[in-house]
C-alpha cells in the first residue's frame, strides 16, 4: 500500500485511492466543487489543487491518485492563491444574485425574498422568524420605515416595486395579535452582563439580541417609558403607542430588565457601570461630544467615535451605535446597529477576538439588460402592487393592521408576496461557490468583463436550471446518464461557451423525468435548484 | 416548413454503422446532405444507431465543422490563420460580410447564396491571405478584390470544366513533365495548369507525360513545372499559367506525326497572332536550380521526412516501392525483433515532432511493455496550428511513408490496428491517405500477414471536425472513440491506457515520416545531424512577411537567420525582421536580436518558444506584437475544450485584457495582470493546450513590453490596432478621387481636384485608401 505525506503528515492508502482520499484520512480538508463521492471525477474546476514535490504544476486532488513517496502541499500560500484565483475566475462568469437586491440595500439585512415566500406558502410562523432574525421592532418599522427595500426590488423595472414594508408590517401585526406571539429561543444565561444606556431602537434591538445570546441586559433610559425617540420623537398617528408598547413587551419578556428615569452622568456613573457590568452598550441616540467626553468616551461634532466593523470605543469594553454614533440616521439603521454590536459585545464576552458581523457573501446581476425582466417575470405573478386602502372592504380582516389603518388582509398579503422575482438564489445557504468564496475571501469582482445574458429555464415542475450559475462540473450530466434518463443532458458548445444544455433544444422536464432532484443535489451551485426552497 | 426527409440518414447509417464511434462520420454525411445539422436527423440517427441523443448533441456542439442551421448554397472559408490574420485576413473576412450584406450576428445573405465563415487555417499560409469557396481556394487577396472574386467564383460554376483523355499510352521513354496537386498549389493555380499542359500534349501529340508530384515546397513559385526531359536535364517554371502551356511543351518535345506538325505550327502562329509574346512569358518565368534564389531555398534543406521531394508521384506506390520504399518495413519484420527496432530509434536521437519532443523510442517502449491483448497505433495528423500546413504537404505528398513508418512502429509495440486522424479541412490529405492504405492492402504492406509475416495491420481513418484541441492526445483519442475532445488528467498515459482504454501509441506525421529513413541509413546517419539534444532534420512551414514562403525541411540546428534569410530570402520590401513566431498558439516569439539562436528543443524553450508542430510566422517592424497575442489567445479561448477552470474562463480573462489594450481602454495594472493569470493557467491545467496558451502573450511581454505599455498609453505604434488608429489625407492629395471611389464605407466624399478628407465616425480603417492612394496621401495615425 502506497504511503504518502500530505503537510509533512504520512498517510498510507490504498492502492489506487486519490490524494483527495488520503488527505481526508489525515482529516486535512480540501475543497472540491466538481468532485462528489462515487462519481468519475471531472477534474475541472480546480479548486481542489494541490502542490506535489518535484512537479512545477498543481494538479487535481480529487483525480490524482496516489504514488508511493509522494510529498504534498496542501495548504501553501501557492496552491491558496490558486484556489483562490480559480473561485474568482469562476465568480466573474458566475450570473446571479446570491442575495436578493432587496435584502443587500435593507440596512438590517433581513432575508426579504424568504420572508415573502413564507408569506406566499401561508407559513407565518416561519415568517415571524424570518423577520425577528435580523429586525427586533418590524411592527414598529412597518409603519415608520422610509424602506429602502424597496428602492432595491427589481420588480420596479417591470412594475412598482413589491410592497415589502407593508408585508413585513403584515406578518408581524398577525404575530402581536396571536395569542402566542413569536418569542426566540434565548441560550443558557451566562454569568455575563451588559448595561445598555438609552431605551430607543438601538438599544432595544442590542438588548433583544444579547438576551437571546445568553447575556443579562439591563437598559437605562433617563425617560420614563422606555421607546426613545419611537415614543418621544414620533407622531401616535404615524405610530400607535400600543404597536410599539408590545413590541417591547416581547423584547422585556426575554428577561430584559428596564431602569427608567436614570441618566448616565447623573446618579449613575459610566465608571459606575464599567465597574458593575462586563460590557456596556452606549445608545442614548444623539448626544453632544461634551457629553460624550464626560463618559469619557472619545467623540466629534457627529457623534461618538467607534470602529465601524464592531462599535468598540476608546474605552475598553464600551460599545456604541444609533444616533450616538451617527447623527439622525434611519431608524432601520438604529435596529441594525443594535443587532451587530450585540454581536461584537457577544465576541467580546465571550473572549473571542472581536470581528463584528461578518459580511455575508454576495454576487450581483446588477443592472438587467433588455428583455432581462421579462425573464424573471416568468415565476411571478404579473399582477400590479397590491393597494390596502383600496381593499378596505375585505370580507375576512386580520385583527390588526388591516384595511382601516393601512395594512394587508391575508389574501392581499398572499396576493402580493406572489409578485415577488425571487432575485436570490434558491442554494443561498448550500452553494459551494459561495461557501469556499467566503472561506477564501475571494472577490467577485477581481475580474471584470462583459458579462452574459441572464437565462432561466422554469420548464421543470420543481427544478429550475440557470445555465449563468453552471461551472460545468458536469455533474447533473452522469447523474442524469447514470439514472438511465431517455434524453439526459449533454454539453454543448466549447471553449469559454460550454454550457450544459438539454440535446435537441428540448426542455429540462422531458431531460430529467426521474432524477431531477438527485441533479440539484448533485449540483454545487445554484444552476440547478427547487424551484422554490423555504 | 416541409417535412424533412430522412431517408438519407437510413443510407448513411446503413453504410457507415450503428457503433457509438460513428458519431463524427455520420454527422459529417448528415451535413454533407443536408448543408447542416437538422434536429429531425440527429434524432433519426439516435433511433437507428447506439449513439445517444446526450452524445450527438454534445458532439454536434463541440466541432466547428458543425452547423445547426441552413446554411447558404456556397461556402465561403475564410482564414483567419496566422499567416492570414498578419496579412490582413480579418479585413477579408469584414468586405465579404460587407459585400454580401450580411448583418453582424448573421453568416448568410439574404438570398442564401453565401455563407461566410472563418476558419482557423486552410494550410494555404503561403497564399495569405485565403480563403474558399466549396472546394476552390483564392489567395493574396484584398478587400478589393471581393467582387471580382465572387464573380469570378459564379462564372466558373457556369463553365463545363474540360475534361482530359486518360493517358493509355506506354510513358517509359516518354519524358515528364512534374507538377504539384497538392491543395495549396492547386489554391495558385496548377490544376488548372495541369489540364492546360495535358491538353497541350494531347494536341501537339508530345511524347511527353504529366506527372502529378509530391510538393517541392518552393510555394512561393507556385505554380510550379518541372520538365524532365530524356537525357535527365530539367528546366523549372515558376508561376506558370495555363496560357503557357503550350509554349512549354512545345519547347521541349517534338509533336509525334507530321500533321499533328502542321497543326501545331499553325496554333502556334495563332497565337502569335493573338499575343505577340508568346515566347515572352515563360521565359520569363523559367528559374533553375541554378538560380540563385532557388538553389538558395534548397540549398540549405535536408530532405529526409520529405525524401524525393518533387519528383515521385504520391499515389504510385511502385515508384515509391523503387525509391527504396517499404525496404525498410521489410528489414524490420524479417530481420529485426522489436527491441532491435526500439534501439535504432533510440541511437538515432529522435524526438517527437508533434510538439513536446518527447523522446520517441520511450514512447514506443512503454507501449511495447504495456501487455495487453490489443493495443493501438495513431497517427496524429490534426495539425491545428494556424500557420502550419507541413503535415498535410506530407500526407498529400508521401502518404506511403507515412503508413511504413506507422507500421514499423505497429509492428515494434505490438498493435494490430490504428487510425489515421486527419483534420477535416484537409480533403485532399485524407482522399491520399486512403488510397494509399488500399494500395499498401492489395499489395501487402497492410492487413493480414504482412510480407508473408504473422504480423498484421489494420489501418482506418478518422476525419476530425475542427477543433484544435484534437491535436491533444488524449483529447484525439476521445474524438476517435465519438466523444467530445475533452482531454482528460494523464497519468495513466496512453501508453498504458488510450485508445478504449488499451494502450495506444499517438505519434505525429512527421514522427513517422522519418521511420524508414533511420532504419535504411541507420541510426547514426540521422543522429549525425542536429544539435546535441535535437537530432535529424525538422519541417517547418515556412510562411509571413518572408519573400519566399514554403514548406522547407532543415537539419536541426541551423538559425532563426539562416531560415529566414538564406532560405526565406528575408523580409519581403524593404522592411526589417522584427520576431518569428514559433510553434503557433503553443509557442512564442523569437525576437530579431536573437535570431541567432538554433533550432533545437530547448534553445526554443529558453527564449520562451517552443518548437510546436513547425509554424514559423516571420513578423516584420509593421506587425503589433499585442496584437499577435490577443490573435493567438482569442484562438486558444475558442479552442480550449472548456473544461478546466484556468483554460476555460481565464484565458477569457486574458483575452479581456488584450482587447482592452487593443482598444486603448487599457489600465496601468493589466500587464501585471496578464502575468498574473498567465501564470496560474500554465500552472493549472490539465493538457498542453492550456499549459502552452499563455506562451504567446509571456513572450511578447518579455521581449515587446514597450508595445504593452505603449497601448496601455493609447497607442499602437505599429498602427494596427483599429481603435487606436486615424485615416486621414495629407496635402500631398492630388484629388484623384480614387480614395473616394474605393471606399467601401463612403466615409470619404467624392472632391475632384481637392484636398479629399476621411470622415473619422465612418471610417472602419480598413486600408483601402492607403493601398489605392497613387500619392501615398493617406496618413495613419
Amino acid at each position: 500500500m502506497p504511503k504518502l505525506f500530505i503537510d509533512n503528515r504520512e498517510v498510507e492508502v490504498d492502492k489506487g485511492a486519490t490524494i483527495l482520499d488520503a488527505a481526508g484520512k489525515l482529516g486535512i480538508e480540501i475543497p472540491t466543487m466538481c468532485f462528489l463521492k462515487d462519481y468519475k471525477p471531472s477534474t475541472s474546476c480546480m479548486v481542489c489543487v494541490v502542490k506535489i514535490d518535484g512537479l512545477a504544476a498543481l494538479v487535481p486532488a480529487c483525480g490524482t491518485v496516489v504514488k508511493d513517496g509522494m510529498r504534498v502541499e496542501s495548504n501553501s500560500e501557492e496552491v491558496l492563491q490558486a484556489r483562490k484565483a480559480a473561485l474568482e475566475l469562476l465568480l466573474s462568469d458566475h450570473l446571479g444574485d446570491c442575495l436578493g437586491p432587496c435584502q443587500v440595500i435593507c440596512p438590517a439585512n433581513m432575508n426579504i425574498p424568504l420572508m415573502i415566500r413564507q408569506i406566499a406558502a401561508g407559513k407565518f410562523q416561519d415568517a415571524i422568524a424570518t423577520v425577528k432574525k435580523d429586525i427586533a421592532l418590524p411592527a414598529v418599522l412597518g409603519r415608520i420605515c422610509p424602506k429602502p427595500c424597496e428602492k432595491g426590488c427589481r420588480r420596479a423595472v417591470f412594475d412598482e416595486a413589491v410592497s415589502i414594508c407593508l408585508l413585513k408590517r403584515y406578518v408581524a401585526d398577525l404575530d402581536l395579535q396571536s395569542s402566542n406571539p413569536y418569542s426566540p429561543s434565548c441560550k443558557p444565561t451566562q454569568d455575563k452582563r451588559v448595561a445598555v444606556v438609552g431605551a430607543g431602537p438601538a438599544g432595544l434591538a442590542a438588548a433583544y439580541y444579547l438576551q437571546q445570546a445568553g447575556f443579562c441586559c439591563t437598559v437605562f433610559d433617563e425617560q420614563e417609558q422606555p421607546g426613545g425617540m419611537l415614543r418621544y420623537g414620533v407622531s401616535q398617528q404615524d405610530l400607535p403607542r400600543d404597536v410599539l408598547d408590545k413590541e417591547i413587551a416581547l423584547i422585556e419578556k426575554l428577561d430584559v430588565k428596564f431602569q427608567s428615569k436614570t441618566r448616565i452622568g447623573d446618579t449613575l456613573l459610566m465608571d459606575d457601570l464599567r465597574r458593575d457590568f462586563d460590557a456596556v452598550f452606549v445608545a442614548t441616540g444623539q448626544l453632544k461630544p461634551d457629553d460624550a467626553e464626560s463618559m469619557g468616551i472619545e467623540a466629534s461634532p457627529n457623534g461618538i467615535t467607534v470602529n465601524g466593523k464592531t462599535y468598540q470605543t476608546n474605552l475598553t469594553g464600551v460599545f456604541a451605535g444609533g444616533d450616538a454614533v451617527h447623527k439622525r440616521r434611519l431608524t432601520v439603521r438604529a435596529v441594525a446597529d443594535g443587532k451587530e454590536a450585540a454581536v461584537s459585545i457577544s465576541q467580546y464576552l465571550s473572549g473571542s477576538s472581536v470581528t463584528g458581523t461578518v459580511k455575508e457573501f454576495n454576487t450581483h446581476i446588477g443592472k438587467l439588460r433588455d428583455g432581462e425582466i421579462d425573464i424573471f417575470l416568468t415565476c411571478a405573478d404579473k399582477a400590479e402592487r397590491t393597494s390596502p386602502a383600496k381593499l378596505g372592504l375585505d370580507q375576512n380582516p386580520p385583527l390588526a393592521g388591516s384595511g382601516k389603518d393601512g395594512g394587508f388582509t391575508d389574501r392581499q398579503a398572499r396576493k402580493e408576496a406572489t409578485r415577488c422575482l425571487h432575485c436570490d438564489c434558491r442554494k443561498t445557504d448550500t452553494c459551494k461557490l459561495r461557501q469556499y468564496a467566503q472561506d477564501y475571501e475571494a472577490k467577485p469582482t477581481r475580474y471584470k468583463s462583459q458579462r452574459r445574458l441572464f437565462v432561466q429555464k422554469a420548464q421543470h415542475p420543481n427544478v429550475i436550471y440557470e445555465p449563468g450559475k453552471c461551472i460545468d462540473c458536469g455533474l447533473c450530466i452522469q447523474t442524469a446518464a447514470a439514472a438511465g434518463e431517455e434524453l439526459g443532458l449533454t454539453f454543448v458548445g466549447r471553449g469559454f461557451d460550454v454550457r450544459v444544455a438539454v440535446p435537441f433544444d428540448r426542455s429540462m422536464a422531458q431531460a430529467l423525468k426521474h432524477s431531477a432532484d438527485q441533479c440539484v443535489n448533485a449540483c454545487p451551485t445554484g444552476a440547478l435548484a427547487f424551484r422554490i426552497e423555504l | 416548413m416541409d417535412e424533412l426527409d430522412l431517408t438519407f440518414v437510413d443510407q448513411a447509417v446503413e453504410k457507415i454503422g450503428t457503433g457509438p464511434e460513428k458519431v463524427l462520420g455520420l454527422l459529417q454525411a448528415v451535413q454533407g446532405h443536408f448543408g447542416y445539422l437538422p434536429n429531425e436527423a440527429l434524432e433519426r440517427v439516435c433511433e437507428l444507431t447506439q449513439i445517444t441523443p446526450a452524445s450527438i448533441a454534445g458532439v454536434s456542439t463541440f466541432y466547428s465543422q458543425f452547423r445547426h442551421r441552413p446554411a447558404g448554397r456556397h461556402t465561403i472559408r475564410v482564414c483567419i490563420g496566422t499567416a492570414c490574420h498578419v496579412k490582413g485576413g480579418g479585413q477579408i473576412y469584414d468586405a465579404f460580410k460587407r459585400h454580401l450584406d450580411i448583418p453582424e450576428q448573421e453568416d448568410t445573405d439574404r438570398q442564401k447564396l453565401f455563407t461566410v465563415e472563418k476558419v482557423a487555417c486552410l494550410g494555404c499560409c503561403m497564399l495569405a491571405p485565403a480563403i474558399q469557396i466549396d472546394d476552390i481556394t483564392y489567395g493574396h487577396l484584398t478587400g478589393e478584390q471581393v467582387p471580382a472574386v465572387l464573380r469570378d467564383f459564379l462564372e466558373q460554376q457556369k463553365a463545363v470544366a474540360w475534361q482530359a483523355d486518360k493517358q493509355t499510352t506506354d510513358t517509359k521513354d516518354f519524358g515528364e513533365i512534374r507538377i504539384c496537386l497538392d491543395s495549396s498549389c492547386v489554391a495558385s493555380g496548377s490544376e488548372k495548369v495541369y489540364e492546360a499542359l495535358q491538353k497541350a500534349i494531347q494536341e501537339t501529340g508530345a511524347q511527353a507525360v504529366v506527372k502529378n508530384v509530391g510538393c517541392p515546397g518552393m510555394s512561393y513559385l507556385a505554380p510550379l513545372v518541372e520538365v524532365v526531359v530524356a537525357e535527365g536535364t530539367s528546366f523549372r517554371y515558376a508561376e506558370v499559367q495555363p496560357s503557357d502551356a503550350r509554349a512549354i511543351v512545345s519547347r521541349h518535345f517534338k509533336p509525334k506525326q507530321i500533321g499533328r506538325k502542321i497543326k501545331n505550327a499553325v496554333s502556334t502562329m495563332l497565337d502569335k497572332i493573338l499575343t505577340d509574346k508568346a515566347w515572352e512569358p515563360v521565359t520569363r518565368y523559367s528559374i533553375d536550380v541554378r538560380d540563385r534564389p532557388v538553389a538558395d531555398f534548397l540549398g540549405k534543406q535536408l530532405h529526409i521526412a520529405t525524401d524525393l521531394c518533387g519528383r515521385i508521384d504520391p499515389a504510385d506506390l511502385d515508384e515509391y516501392i523503387r525509391n527504396d520504399g517499404f525496404k525498410a518495413l521489410q528489414k524490420c519484420v524479417n530481420q529485426m525483433s522489436p527491441d532491435e527496432v526500439i534501439s535504432v530509434i533510440e541511437g538515432s536521437g529522435l524526438r517527437g515532432r508533434g510538439g513536446a519532443g518527447f523522446p520517441t523510442y520511450r514512447k514506443w517502449s512503454a507501449v511495447r511493455n504495456s501487455k495487453s491483448d490489443k493495443k493501438y497505433v495513431v497517427c496524429n495528423g490534426d495539425e491545428g496550428d494556424p500557420g502550419a500546413f507541413m503535415d498535410r504537404m506530407l500526407m498529400e505528398s508521401y502518404p506511403y511513408r507515412i503508413i511504413e513508418g506507422m507500421t514499423i512502429a505497429a509492428y515494434t509495440v505490438g498493435a494490430n490496428e490504428g487510425y489515421f486522424y486527419i483534420r477535416a479541412e484537409y480533403p485532399l490529405a485524407i482522399e491520399r491517405v486512403d488510397k494509399a492504405i488500399e494500395q499498401c492492402q492489395q499489395r501487402g504492406f497492410l492487413g493480414d500477414n504482412i510480407l508473408g509475416t504473422d504480423f498484421s495491420l489494420h489501418l482506418k481513418i478518422v476525419a476530425g471536425a475542427g477543433a484544435f484541441v484534437c491535436g491533444e492526445e488524449t483529447a484525439l483519442m476521445a474524438s476517435i472513440e465519438g466523444r467530445r475532445g475533452m482531454p482528460r488528467l494523464r497519468p495513466p498515459y496512453p501508453a498504458e491506457s488510450g485508445l478504449w482504454d488499451k494502450p495506444t501509441l499517438i505519434n505525429n506525421v512527421e514522427t513517422y515520416a522519418v521511420v524508414s529513413w533511420i532504419i535504411r541509413n541507420g541510426p547514426e546517419a540521422f543522429a549525425r545531424l542536429g544539435t546535441s539534444s535535437s537530432k535529424g532534420t525538422k519541417v517547418f512551414a515556412l510562411a509571413g512577411k518572408v519573400a519566399r514562403v514554403g514548406l522547407i525541411e532543415v537539419p536541426m540546428g541551423i538559425t532563426m537567420h539562416q531560415i529566414v534569410h538564406d532560405i526565406g530570402g528575408g523580409i519581403a520590401g524593404q522592411l526589417k525582421l522584427k520576431a518569428v513566431q514559433v510553434g503557433g498558439p503553443s509557442g512564442g516569439c523569437v525576437p530579431a536580436n536573437l535570431a541567432h539562436i538554433p533550432v533545437d528543443f530547448e534553445a526554443l524553450k529558453d527564449v520562451g518558444a517552443m518548437m510546436g508542430s513547425g509554424g514559423l510566422v516571420v513578423l516584420d517592424e509593421t506587425d503589433c506584437m499585442v496584437d499577435i497575442a490577443r490573435y493567438f489567445l482569442d484562438f486558444t479561448q475558442n479552442q480550449s475544450c472548456g473544461k478546466c477552470t484556468f483554460c476555460r474562463i481565464g484565458t477569457r480573462r486574458m483575452l479581456d485584457i488584450l482587447e482592452r489594450l487593443c482598444n486603448g481602454q487599457g489600465k496601468k495594472t493589466d500587464i501585471e495582470e496578464l502575468e498574473r493569470l498567465a501564470q496560474m493557467v500554465q500552472k493549472t491545467s490539465l493538457c498542453g493546450l492550456g499549459k502552452t496558451a499563455p506562451n504567446p502573450v509571456l513572450s511578447t511581454i518579455k521581449y515587446f513590453r514597450d508595445e504593452y505599455e505603449a497601448h496601455i498609453e493609447k497607442r499602437c505604434p505599429t498602427g494596427k490596432c483599429k481603435a487606436l488608429i486615424t485615416y486621414s489625407v495629407t496635402d500631398d492629395c492630388i484629388g484623384c478621387s480614387l480614395c473616394a471611389q474605393h471606399c467601401p464605407v463612403d466615409a470619404i466624399e467624392m472632391k475632384p481636384y481637392e484636398k479629399h478628407e476621411i470622415d473619422s465616425e465612418k471610417c472602419i480603417r480598413c486600408g483601402t485608401c492607403e493601398s489605392v492612394c497613387p500619392v501615398d496621401a493617406i496618413e495613419v495615425q
